[in-house]
């Protein structure tokens, strides 16, 4: 009697332990479910442009360096650059002071080019592509300098002596420091007029308008055929995904399908991708990378892929 | 599967602040069922329809948030892109360029932004929209009439009519329900309630 009595309370805290694990089970597999979307992504992403594998595989986050439209023109600058930066590195290495400057240079720059071909390759395909394959061919640049960079890096380590060295023999250089200066400024009073202040009561919560107004500095740059921006500063990242409600994990808050800066869960995400495949927060089709994640068995998307790697490879030689 | 966490999170953030957007929404019926919503808007301000309560039939297909909420007009209103017969919405939003990320709430106020924006040019009901085109102080005239006829008595002062009836001897569902039958018309409830 008392013996089956205490059977049945171990049984039941057997149970209830049984259900507690299942219930962190769950939890944990749905972590794991959007870590493998997540990284799913990411390879399908690396796959398609092997060559952007470099140390700046993060999608750009608002505490990139701030850079906005007046910089077109210098940016085209600096970009051209990289090339004629990264020649005198194989011919001799005494050079490696100049070296170590430009690649500053071209290092920053690469962080933004990667965010600026997210962007291209959004909207129009084509054009958005060629775009990025210039983007391409600067990461190629920045990542050979900087491997060579590291070789010379051991042999001279005082590299910023060479400053005045630098701006008398690599005249697009010193063009760029203040350049940089210059636009900080205006960069830092455009934020500040906003028709909404993300905690306002009666700011519908993400209205598209507000992000078609925060991508239009984005369309200016790439009309411009500028290399660099840097993401505009989102409006404080919802805690929330703005489709289904529920909280974003850290997972999500990092993810940013669409340059207009619209954040949404993965689940939201996937199924908008299954469905029309437009961006929420802007209306447009969700970028052609994307897509192509999605339908690998399609050959479609993949048809102007390749033409335009190519077209890259041509445009190169 | 309608995403039924959203729905109530929307029902009570669109009710929040309802004084000051002008426009609620509540569940249609008492059964709980939250596919089917009435939402009211009122009438802008400095438009014929200033003054008005607007209902809004609102029905959530299974895709929504991914699929536009089903809305049409209740209250008959004279629109150019709002059907005078039976209150279907001419409104792109709701259709093909819906976004998961608008809410009821947005297309509530979208509704309220369409009665003091009209488009002739892409019309729901023609008759209307030939007649804001043609002889627009005419428009704007029968839509003064058609808000102070239907869009103003079921809500103005309902409640003084309940007591005022109440008042008079009559037990206070059945009042309630009668006003509620003949549109909030005070004397026609009366007679109803008299000969009833």
């Amino acid at each position: 009697m008392h013996d089956s009595k205490a059977n049945d309370s171990s049984v039941s805290a057997n149970a209830r332990d049984f259900a507690k694990k299942r219930r962190v089970n769950r939890s944990a597999k749905l972590k794991q479910c959007k870590l493998d979307a997540r990284r799913e992504q990411w390879l399908s992403q690396v796959k398609g442009n092997s060559c952007k594998v470099t140390p700046m595989a993060s999608p750009p986050t608002s505490s990139s360096p701030p850079v906005s439209m007046p910089r077109p023109q210098s940016c085209l600058h600096d970009s051209d650059m990289v090339f004629p930066a990264h020649i005198p590195i194989s011919n001799s290495s005494g050079n490696t002071p100049k070296v170590g400057c430009c690649l500053n240079n071209s290092v920053s720059r690469g962080g933004s080019t990667r965010s600026c071909s997210l962007s291209a390759s959004d909207g129009e395909e084509e054009g958005g592509r060629g775009e990025d394959n210039v983007a391409l061919d600067d990461w190629e640049a920045v990542a050979d300098a900087l491997s060579a960079y590291k070789v010379n890096d051991g042999c001279h380590p005082s590299h910023d002596t060479g400053g005045t060295f630098v701006e008398s023999h690599v005249p697009p250089a010193p063009v760029n420091d203040p350049c940089v200066q210059s636009t900080m400024k205006p960069e830092a009073t455009r934020t500040i007029p906003r028709a909404w202040r993300p905690d306002d009561v009666f700011r519908p919560q993400s209205l598209p308008n507000l992000y078609k107004h925060q991508s239009f500095p984005t369309n200016m740059e790439r009309h411009f055929g500028a290399k660099v921006w840097s993401h505009p500063v989102i409006l404080s990242a919802p805690s929330s995904c703005p489709i289904c409600y529920e909280d974003l994990d850290p997972t999500d808050s990092s993810f940013l399908p669409c340059d207009c800066g619209f954040r949404l869960c993965l689940f939201c995400h996937k199924r908008i991708l299954e469905a029309d495949c437009r961006c929420p927060g802007c209306r447009k089709q969700y970028s052609p990378v994307e897509g192509e994640k999605m339908d690998m068995s399609g050959v479609a998307p993949l048809i102007p892929f390749q033409l335009s790697r190519s077209c890259s490879m041509s445009s190169r030689s | 599967m309608l995403d039924v966490s959203r729905v109530q999170k929307e029902l009570a953030d669109c009710n929040k602040d309802k004084a000051i957007s002008g426009v609620s929404i509540d569940l249609h019926g008492g059964d709980g069922d939250l596919s089917h919503l009435a939402g009211t808007i009122s009438g802008p301000v400095g438009t014929p329809y200033e003054g008005g309560t607007f209902r809004i039939d609102v029905r959530l297909p299974s895709g929504y948030p991914f699929e536009p909420p089903k809305m049409q007009f209740v209250t008959k209103v004279w629109h150019p892109n709002i059907s005078s017969q039976n209150g279907a919405i001419c409104l792109d939003i709701l259709k093909d360029q819906w976004s998961p990320a608008l809410t009821l709430k947005t297309a509530l106020l979208s509704l309220q932004a369409l009665l003091s924006a009209p488009e002739p040019d892409d019309p729901q009901d023609a008759v209307v929209a030939q007649q804001y085109l043609r002889d627009y102080p005419m428009f704007v005239a029968t839509a003064r009439y058609w808000t102070e006829t239907f869009a103003k008595r079921a809500s103005v002062g309902i409640e003084e009519k309940v007591q005022k009836l109440v008042e008079m001897g009559f037990p206070e569902a059945l009042v309630r329900s009668t006003l509620d039958s003949v549109n909030g018309d005070e004397n026609m409830a009366l007679e109803k309630l008299c000969s009833g």
